[in-house]
């Protein structure tokens, strides 16, 4: 890609999100958001063929619809309250509709049919980026708006995403799917918890775009798209098999990784609040995702499927991609648990 | 009969959104746009918002459309396709239909206190406040308008590289 576009793309992409990050007007926080619908466009329809523009037409009305549900919900507020500033919506109609609308905007279920198949069509990077930074800003805007939320469609949203994702994933192959069904499943923790403890949220947020970076960054370096790609990898880079057994076993919620932190900390609190069925149920759910990390865990690291025997004797050739930022991610997705009290004291 | 003015003016408004929303030929389509907007604009203008109305009717019709319609005029076809069978006419009156009710169900009184109404949240006397928004967008809303001009120019610069194609 030009580099002229790239960076124009970067800076609006940076930009929306800043710009909903930091704004208190409802307006300002919604053209953040349509600067970063606008802004991927292009970066998925980069390579020009059918399939990346049936994503990106796919991602365009998706996210059209889910920001004209929220110019409602905002115009609807203003004219109920007569302000516009980004706090709590005190009117009922206006805030279904925008938990709706931010719902849409992030892939949870039942609006998830969108996620599904996208990241198929699209390269690595582009999916990497959908799936992490396009989760910022409605989540902030989630985030911000949390106090009035209503609890029943929370819980239906955050349940049936736990569900869906974890059991679509189940039958799938190719990798970028599993990360998007992935995706569906933690929103789906985000979901449930942000009444209770918005920071939890933010939390989860935050370890989830790590290891999903780490995860995607590793699969970028190997140009692996499918399970049976991953056959070979363990004579290709045999560092990159153990930072996907570490990060998908950390996706998968397992101690002592750090996966398990939001997991543990969420249960935690819906145990606390007498939720107990929720809790179990999300558990179970999360079994769901497990189920198929271990399957690519099994695929890639911990056997070797056949191979010829030309195949075993890989030259060590010097590798020309960087891999300078997967280190660092890996750790940060693996070996964070024990600062478990210190995310606690933040909230 | 200023209702039944508005309520006319309010149906032809769908009527063009679903001549333009089933997918005529792009002159076909911007035809349908311009009855659309300047309906739309009609409506606003009898709810005593007379300067959005005029400024819908000159930079949307009188600037965009102007463009919108010379472009496709350039690479249009020889045998435009136009507005054909009955399911057109059908979903027209059908999406009337949805939005009058929708229109009647989200209508009611509403208080209006004047002495209330006429001061914002900082206190500023604000009668006539769309003319005096737009000044205060070249004002002291510069940077939001050094905004919105990048937020124009991605838009452009994204569609030409979406419909650029390959190399």
């Amino acid at each position: 890609m030009s580099p002229y576009v790239l960076l124009i793309i970067s800076i609006s992409l940076l930009l929306g999100t800043s710009l909903t990050l930091l704004s208190n007007h409802w307006l300002v926080a919604w053209m953040g958001l349509e600067i970063n619908t606008l802004a991927i466009i292009p970066m998925m329809t980069y390579p020009n063929h059918p399939r990346a523009t049936e994503s990106a037409i796919k991602y365009f009305l998706t996210q059209s619809t889910a920001s004209m549900m929220l110019m409602f919900a905002i115009i609807n507020n203003a004219w109920m309250t007569n302000q516009w500033t980004l706090s709590q919506i005190s009117d009922q109609t206006s805030s279904i509709t925008m938990t709706l609308a931010l719902a849409i905007k992030l892939g949870l279920a039942p609006f998830h049919f969108w996620v599904q198949k996208l990241p198929q069509g699209i390269p690595l990077t582009s999916g990497m980026l959908l799936l992490t930074w396009q989760k910022i800003a409605p989540m902030s805007l989630m985030y911000q708006i949390s106090p009035s939320l209503n609890m029943k469609i929370l819980t239906i949203l955050a349940f049936s995403s736990t569900l869906l994702g974890g059991w679509g994933g189940l039958n799938q192959t190719h990798l970028r799917k599993i990360l998007a069904y992935s995706s569906i499943a933690h929103m789906g923790w985000m979901t449930i918890i942000i009444l209770i403890n918005p920071t939890l949220m933010l939390l989860n947020l935050i370890i989830y775009i790590a290891a999903t970076l780490t995860l995607f960054l590793a699969l970028n370096h190997s140009s692996i798209d499918k399970i049976k790609s991953l056959a070979n990898l363990w004579n290709k880079s045999t560092p990159m098999t153990i930072v996907i057994l570490l990060t998908l076993l950390s996706l998968g919620g397992l101690p002592p990784l750090t996966g398990f932190m939001p997991k543990w900390l969420i249960l935690q609190e819906l145990v606390e609040h007498n939720n107990i069925p929720m809790a179990m149920l999300m558990a179970l759910s999360a079994l769901l995702n497990l189920f198929f990390y271990m399957r690519i865990i099994y695929v890639s690291t911990l056997t070797m499927p056949p191979s010829t025997n030309n195949s075993k004797l890989q030259w060590p050739h010097q590798q020309t991609k960087t891999t300078n930022i997967i280190p660092s991610l890996t750790i940060i997705s693996s070996l964070l648990l024990p600062l478990t009290p210190m995310f606690i004291t933040l909230s | 009969m200023e209702m039944m003015v508005v309520f006319l003016f309010s149906v032809l408004f769908i009527f063009g959104f679903v001549a333009f929303a089933s997918k005529p030929s792009p002159i076909y389509g911007g035809l349908s746009l311009v009855v659309s907007g300047g309906l739309g604009s009609a409506i606003v203008v009898s709810l005593e918002n007379t300067f959005l109305g005029l400024v819908v009717f000159l930079v949307y019709l009188g600037g965009m459309l102007v463009v919108f319609g010379y472009t496709s005029a350039m690479a249009t076809e020889e045998y435009p396709e136009s507005w054909v069978g009955n399911m057109v006419a059908f979903s027209m009156l059908l999406f009337t239909l949805f939005v009058e009710l929708v229109w009647y169900f989200m209508s009611g009184e509403v208080e209006v206190d004047t002495a209330v109404e006429l001061f914002d949240t900082v206190g500023v006397y604000c009668v006539g406040q769309d003319s005096s928004g737009v000044s205060l967008l070249y004002g002291c809303g510069g940077w939001i308008l050094v905004l919105l001009g990048w937020v124009l120019f991605i838009t452009i610069y994204i569609v030409l590289e979406i419909v650029r194609g390959r190399d």
